[in-house]
């Protein structure tokens, strides 16, 4: 029997090679790319795409395209959003002709800049209408570098949302909780690529991996399926005797995962657990288990588990899981969109299958009114950036998601004071009981002073540690 | 060298003893020889508590002091502190005969003990008197009255008394070494002048000196003490705090707090521990970074609100407005400045002792703030006896006693 499934498997593992592309749109893309490189994927997948030539060149993707050979000129965007918009449509047959053939693309790119925040988009775009499943790894900029890089993000990102299948945002800001305050600057970009790289492997191996319980588009969808809200990722990977433990402890590290406790409020949360063959059932069950304590009852785990011999010694976990935006009346205007979403890419594609000849001869002539002609009838497929800023409409979901986003950043911790405060009101109460308790320790509590004089003031006697006179717990 | 330029500060601290030897100039200026030191055992909160272990320390300490500055040490200044010491302000007042309008040396003389004809509680003794400002017929902020003209000369003094027998235990502690005792001198009083620049003292500022085990803090407004006292509250306190909330050894939670030690709160990343290791190098326990913090914090916290609180209860510190210096060992924990300036909403600086030549190493530690200080006043009183601000009156009301 064992025998008989392994030659099915076999011929199966072969068909799973799906011919995958990553793409690093704009300067943080192609760093991301850098890393992606090193940490061991193969150089033919990866697509540079860029306005600066230099960056470009210094790229080491195999593949680079270059946008907007008339309207840049090789510079870069400046930092406009609208600048990169332009020049990618310029490009938008290299980008096709680039990414054509992939069944999956990742696109890289750092929100908030000119190329990353403009041209990401329509990369997406072009992906979507070729056929390809599409997710975006997007960067939101440091809260330090102003409110404009941040508005702007925010704006490429709902236009991701709207194209791409799934969107993994990461936040610059919780980055830098990752490294050490002291670390330096480059270490803490390089986190940030680490991280980016770190979550593309782990998908791809997620559904390129033969699996014993397999985990395929339909589950990653399900588990990225709430747009707008905030994505939650984690991967561990350990060769230690407790491997199972480390590996888990890890993944739930991962600055998008908040130690784990971002969890308790995920639906859904998918879970590979990937390993080497000596990997045991009980170490899968032990990891389970323990993860169960971050989630909720009525979570639904979808699990996958996989035998890759590659893996050797090392147990890797990914954990992938998706927050709705906190507000119920926008998550649930959240389902609606992608059934017409669904519903437009053939649309999009006989347009496209339209479009594409006028403006191949056009190109030259007039392409800026083209594509306005082309992006009339489409709508929501090519809103041009003119028009999102005279219209406005659009504009006011991002910033509900950005207000929505902030308290949801700043709760755990503001709940940890208001705790602490409330725990400093409310004594009161409770002092009866944890005065009789101090009474028994007094005598003991002095410590060191226990021999001499009392320092008495204000009725409290100051000997006795200050965070046991308050009732304040340490630890 | 001659012995005469010579002055020696000793303060006889809670953690530490420390001897600093200087040398006056001709030119006025002041440069330190040698600075001896030696832990402190048998002291609590700034008072000697174990008699003869105090004195085998100060011994140590002076003999090292020798060593380095390469002097005979035969007569010392020390420095006072404890829970014991208060202070209040107290006006004088003298009336000139009617035949005579014009101020002359001996009003001044019989206001200062006009001034300090005031009841303290029988068992204390007064350690100073310092002017503040006098008063001729009513004007205000005069700073010297000899030769004015006018009828009545008040003067506000700040006078500093604390318990007789616990002062003289610490004189009977440096004289059984032997060594004369020139003077005693309110700690706090010693650390303001080299803490403080003229400058600073006429803008106003309120220095706090935190020791191993109290906390001594003056008040200068327009160049004037103001206020002054003590806390029993120290760096002693923080340990104890640390040993007990942490349930390690005293002397362990003395090198943490050292070496890891911050009362900055939410600056360290969640669940950063530090590793404690014990004597041998095994890898003891592991503690909370946050965990620390939060223990220094609450105490420090405490210890400025109550300061605050304290001096506030007259209406000068709002005056201060070259803000808070603190000095002493205790200065140097990490952010220390930062929270005193959260909670008296003033800036706050660390500072040592400044301008002095000589072993300037010394003198930018905090810790020597007090020794050094004491030899600056004992400048200041040896050089210009009547020098306004400091008069030294102590010697005399302790030469019946000694």
């Amino acid at each position: 029997m064992i025998q008989l499934s392994k030659n099915y498997s076999l011929p199966e593992r072969q068909e799973e090679q799906i011919p995958i592309k990553v793409v690093g749109v704009g300067s943080a893309g192609s760093n991301a790319l850098d890393r992606v490189l090193l940490d061991g994927m193969d150089k033919n997948d990866l697509i540079a795409i860029n306005t600066d030539v230099q960056s470009l060149a210094s790229s080491v993707a195999a593949r680079k395209v270059q946008l907007g050979r008339t309207c840049t000129r090789g510079l870069g965007t400046g930092g406009d959003p609208e600048l990169g918009y332009q020049a990618a449509i310029e490009s938008a047959d290299e980008i096709r002709q680039a990414i054509a053939g992939a069944r999956m693309i990742f696109i890289c790119a750092g929100l908030g800049g000119g190329t990353g925040s403009g041209a990401a988009p329509i990369v997406a775009q072009l992906a979507r209408e070729a056929g390809s499943l599409v997710i975006a790894f997007a960067t939101l900029p440091f809260s330090f570098e102003g409110k404009r890089r941040a508005v702007q993000a925010q704006d490429a990102l709902s236009r991701l949302n709207e194209v791409a299948n799934a969107v993994i945002c990461f936040e610059n800001d919780r980055m830098g909780d990752m490294v050490a305050p002291k670390a330096g600057i480059h270490q803490a970009f390089g986190v940030a690529d680490m991280t980016i790289s770190q979550s593309v492997r782990s998908i791809v191996s997620l559904i390129q991996r033969p699996g014993l319980i397999r985990i395929g588009f339909d589950d990653l969808f399900a588990a990225l399926r709430t747009q707008n809200g905030r994505c939650l990722f984690g991967f561990g990977e350990s060769d230690s005797d407790n491997r199972a433990h480390d590996a888990l402890t890890e993944a739930l590290k991962n600055p998008l995962m908040d130690k784990g406790r971002m969890l308790s409020e995920a639906t859904h949360v998918l879970v590979q657990v990937a390993g080497g063959p000596g990997m045991t059932l009980s170490e899968v069950e032990i990891l389970m288990r323990e993860l169960g304590k971050h989630v909720r009852d009525h979570t639904q785990i979808v699990f996958g588990t996989a035998v890759d011999s590659k893996m050797g010694n090392r147990l890797s976990v990914t954990i992938i899981s998706s927050l709705a935006s906190e507000d119920s009346p926008v998550s649930q205007e959240m389902p609606s969109p992608p059934e017409p979403f669904l519903a437009p890419p053939p649309e999009a594609l006989e347009e496209i299958e339209e479009a594409p000849p006028p403006p191949t001869p056009k190109i030259d002539i007039v392409p800026e009114p083209e594509i306005e002609a082309t992006a009339q009838p489409a709508t929501n497929d090519l809103i041009p950036f003119q028009q999102l800023a005279a219209v406005e409409p659009p504009a006011p979901a991002p910033k509900q998601t950005i207000k929505k986003a902030a308290p949801r950043l700043i709760p755990p911790k503001k709940k940890a004071i208001v705790e602490k405060e409330a725990k400093e009101i409310k004594p009161p109460k409770e002092k009866i009981h944890a005065k009789q308790e101090m009474m028994q320790f007094e005598p003991i509590t002095r410590g060191r002073f226990e021999k001499s004089e009392p320092t008495i003031v204000e009725g409290q006697d100051l000997d006795v540690p200050t965070f046991m006179r308050k009732n304040i717990k340490v630890k | 060298m001659a012995s005469g330029d010579l002055i020696v500060g000793l303060e006889i601290g809670t953690s530490k003893i420390c001897v600093v030897v200087g040398e006056t100039r001709p030119d006025g200026t002041l440069k330190i020889l040698g600075v001896g030191q030696a832990p402190s055992r048998g002291v609590r909160k700034g008072e000697i508590v174990d008699f003869e272990t105090a004195m085998k320390c100060v011994h140590e300490a002076v003999v090292d002091a020798e060593q380095k500055s390469d002097v005979m040490i035969r007569s010392v200044y020390v420095a006072v502190s404890g829970g014991h010491i208060q202070s209040f302000n107290n006006r004088g007042c003298v009336m000139l005969p009617e035949e005579r309008d014009e101020i002359d040396d001996q009003d001044v003389e019989d206001v200062k003990v006009n001034a300090r004809e005031v009841s303290i509680p029988a068992p204390n003794a007064f350690l100073h008197s310092i002017i503040q400002h006098y008063h001729v017929d009513g004007q205000d902020g005069v700073l010297n009255p000899v030769g004015m003209l006018g009828e009545k000369l008040e003067a506000d003094f700040h006078i500093i008394h604390g318990v007789r027998t616990r002062i003289q235990n610490t004189i009977r502690c440096v004289k059984e070494l032997p060594l004369e005792v020139e003077d005693v001198v309110f700690s706090a009083l010693a650390s303001a002048q080299v803490v403080l620049t003229q400058h600073q003292k006429n803008l106003g500022a309120l220095v706090v000196d935190i020791g191993g085990g109290t906390t001594d803090y003056i008040l200068y407004i327009d160049g004037a003490v103001k206020q002054s006292g003590i806390l029993a509250i120290g760096g002693d306190h923080i340990t104890n705090d640390i040993s007990m909330g942490l349930r390690i050894p005293m002397a362990r939670a003395e090198k943490i707090k050292i070496e890891e030690g911050s009362c900055i709160l939410g600056n360290c990343l969640p669940g950063e521990t530090i590793l404690l290791k014990d004597d041998s190098g095994f890898a003891g326990k592991e503690i909370e970074r946050e965990t620390l913090n939060t223990i220094i914090h609450l105490r420090l916290r405490e210890t400025f609100e109550l300061l605050k609180r304290t001096v506030e209860e007259e209406p000068f510190i709002n005056y201060a407005g070259a803000g808070i210096f603190i000095t002493g060992g205790c200065s140097l924990l990490n952010g220390i400045d930062h929270l005193a300036g959260e909670v008296f909403e003033m800036p706050a600086h660390v500072t040592h002792a400044q301008t002095l030549s000589g072993l300037t190493s010394a003198a930018e530690n905090p810790q020597f703030s007090t020794a050094i200080g004491l030899l600056k006043y004992a400048q200041a009183v040896q050089v210009d006896r009547p020098r306004r601000g400091i008069t030294r009156i102590f010697g005399r009301f302790f030469s019946g006693m000694r």
